[in-house]
């Protein structure tokens, strides 16, 4: 038998370490989505598993996953709005200086652009809709999904429908000139 | 399988190949089957298609970097210096980095906090009016929202730096604080009778902080190009404020500490134009520190004292302030109508994570703050009392609180 101390305060370095291992790629690449910048992306990574090195009840709850992609996209979607009140009329001035600068391939404007409304549409949505649109593009599947977001995985199809109709009115809404929609 | 069994959940399902296995075939029959459920299934997967190619763009087009093990190594090697469980968050509200945005904040908000207007009283021949603390509101903030701004180097954190430096005068510096053996003492040294907690014994230790005073002069323009910066060019400061003197004086304020409470570090003041704020932080920090086991602070500090120019609008100030803080420019209007500037002590608090209600105490009407924490629930209990502001704080259940403050003396 093992004996193993249990800390009231903070996860064993053990246990910790693997969940930290296991999920710490995947997390990234999902902040690295919703933010647009990999730094910024380990910052707001390293947040969620420090809230959850704090949280050692959850090592008997079973459901670690699904926690922490609901936390970090949480603390995501959380930094892609405050970021969005900062950034919004420096990235536009921005794309418009290079865009009359005309010194990089437009696809790549053009694609910087997109990503930029995207981001600005998922931060102005209801922010479960906007975490479960990021995390299904991300890759989780509907078990993952139903875990994060703790809902029933027979109603995730719907929640996905909805999300993204609320996420193509908002689009059209704000840019209503792009064809695309 | 008949038309009504089916959803678009359930083809959103089909078209994400997330069906059931016992059910997969039985769809797959009726689609061959039923040209509405077929039109129906193709409409959602042509307006799917399009959803999807925006949110792919967000796709990373470099290779991916990421290398857990390092990162594992550089976070453990933060959390193993780390021994004491600050991850709330006001310890990152006042972490470095933070400082001089919080201080401008802070500064604001202190400001808001113990001040307002009373034409009747007037001061020298300045005209200001002298106001005190008489009783307490609480205000629930998004705090994510002051930490989403500048970086350590950046140029907005430059122009906080020197905005406090240019703008906030320390009068009165309050120094390393007296640790004093008891109460009796420190009545002494505060020059107001301190009170004790009947029921937790002879307390830890008692510290008892000096006067700190400081000014500070309002310029609008510098404020709104800091603003600017923030990317809060949203935020109205009142044409009025401009040019105002504020002078902010807080009496001596005596910390008891009971049970095991962590040790006080070095006092880490790097800025001297920012020992308010300092003070502030170290108090955030002991609170922050707080074992879990039994540490408890019993706060007594008396009304600070605020002097502003009786023509300023310091609800339009505090709006600004709240704002800043994470309020929406509707909440913090609506909260400040209901407010009297004059007299209002406002705490801010997270409003994710934490309550407040009235309660009666120490025969006043005081406010419970509690605090929901992974490591269990923490409170702050506050009131005012022949003009000094009670803060009681510790691990614990609202009934803890009050049951320790029913054993005053």
């Amino acid at each position: 038998m093992t004996l193993r101390q249990i800390s009231s305060e903070h996860w064993g370095e053990v246990d910790f370490r693997a969940v930290f291992l296991q999920h710490y790629a995947r997390i990234v690449a999902i902040l690295a989505r919703l933010l647009g910048d990999r730094s910024h992306a380990e910052e707001v990574a390293n947040d969620a598993l420090w809230r959850l090195y704090r949280y050692p009840a959850l090592q008997f709850d079973g459901n670690v996953g699904g926690w922490l992609y609901r936390t970090a996209t949480n603390l995501g979607i959380d930094a892609l709005r405050a970021a969005g009140r900062r950034r919004q009329h420096e990235a536009t001035a921005r794309w418009l200086a290079e865009k009359s600068a005309a010194t990089g391939p437009l696809d790549d404007l053009l694609r910087e652009e997109r990503c930029r409304r995207v981001r600005a549409v998922l931060a102005s949505i209801k922010p479960t809709q906007a975490q479960l649109l990021v995390l299904r593009t991300s890759g989780l599947s509907y078990k993952e999904l139903a875990d994060a977001l703790d809902v029933k995985m027979s109603g995730v199809g719907t929640m996905l429908n909805r999300a993204e109709e609320e996420f193509r009115n908002r689009y059209l809404a704000l840019y209503p000139n792009e064809e695309e929609l | 399988m008949i038309c009504m069994d089916i959803d678009n959940g359930m083809l959103r399902a089909h078209l994400d190949g997330e069906m059931a296995a016992s059910e997969l075939e039985q769809m797959n029959q009726h689609l061959t089957s039923c040209a509405d459920c077929r039109a129906r299934f193709e409409k959602l997967s042509a307006e799917t298609e399009r959803t999807a190619n925006l949110l792919t763009t967000l796709a990373p087009n470099g290779g991916d970097t990421t290398n857990p093990a390092s990162a594992y190594a550089q976070f453990s090697s933060q959390f193993r210096n780390y021994d004491q469980p600050l991850a709330r968050w006001f310890n990152r509200l006042f972490a470095p980095g933070w400082r001089p945005a919080w201080g401008v904040a802070a500064t604001i908000v202190v400001i808001a906090i113990f001040s307002g207007i009373n034409p009747m009283r007037t001061w020298a021949q300045r005209a200001l009016a002298m106001l005190r603390v008489q009783k307490i509101a609480v205000v629930s903030i998004d705090p994510s929202t002051l930490m989403g701004s500048a970086e350590p180097g950046s140029r907005p954190y430059k122009l906080m730096n020197q905005f406090i430096a240019d703008s906030v005068l320390v009068t009165m510096d309050p120094g390393k604080p007296d640790v004093v053996p008891t109460a009796a003492k420190a009545s002494q040294l505060a020059g107001y009778p301190i009170r004790t907690i009947g029921s937790l014994g002879a307390p830890q230790s008692v510290e008892v902080s000096g006067e700190t005073a400081f000014q500070m002069t309002i310029n609008r323009d510098r404020i709104e190009t800091l603003l600017e910066e923030v990317g809060r060019s949203d935020i109205n400061i009142p044409e009025s404020a401009n040019g105002a003197l504020i002078a902010v004086h807080i009496p001596k304020i005596v910390i008891s500490m009971y049970g095991d409470c962590p040790v006080r570090h070095g006092d880490g003041i790097s800025n001297t134009q920012s020992h308010a704020e300092a003070l502030a932080e170290r108090k955030m920090e002991r609170m922050a520190t707080m074992k879990s086991t039994n540490c408890t602070y019993f706060i007594q500090a008396p009304s600070p004292t605020v002097s502003v120019p009786p023509d300023l609008n310091m609800s339009e100030i505090a709006e600004a302030a709240l704002e800043l803080a994470g309020m929406s420019s509707a909440e913090a209007r609506s909260f400040c109508q209901t407010v009297d500037w004059s007299s209002t002590l406002v705490v801010p608090i997270p409003h994710n994570t934490s309550a407040y209600e009235k309660v009666t105490v120490d025969a006043v009407e005081g406010t419970l703050i509690t605090e929901a924490l992974p490591q269990g629930n923490h409170y702050s209990l506050l009131w005012i009392k022949n003009g000094v502001i009670h803060s009681l704080a510790g691990h614990g259940n609202s009934s803890d609180a009050l049951a320790l403050a029913a054993s005053l003396q």
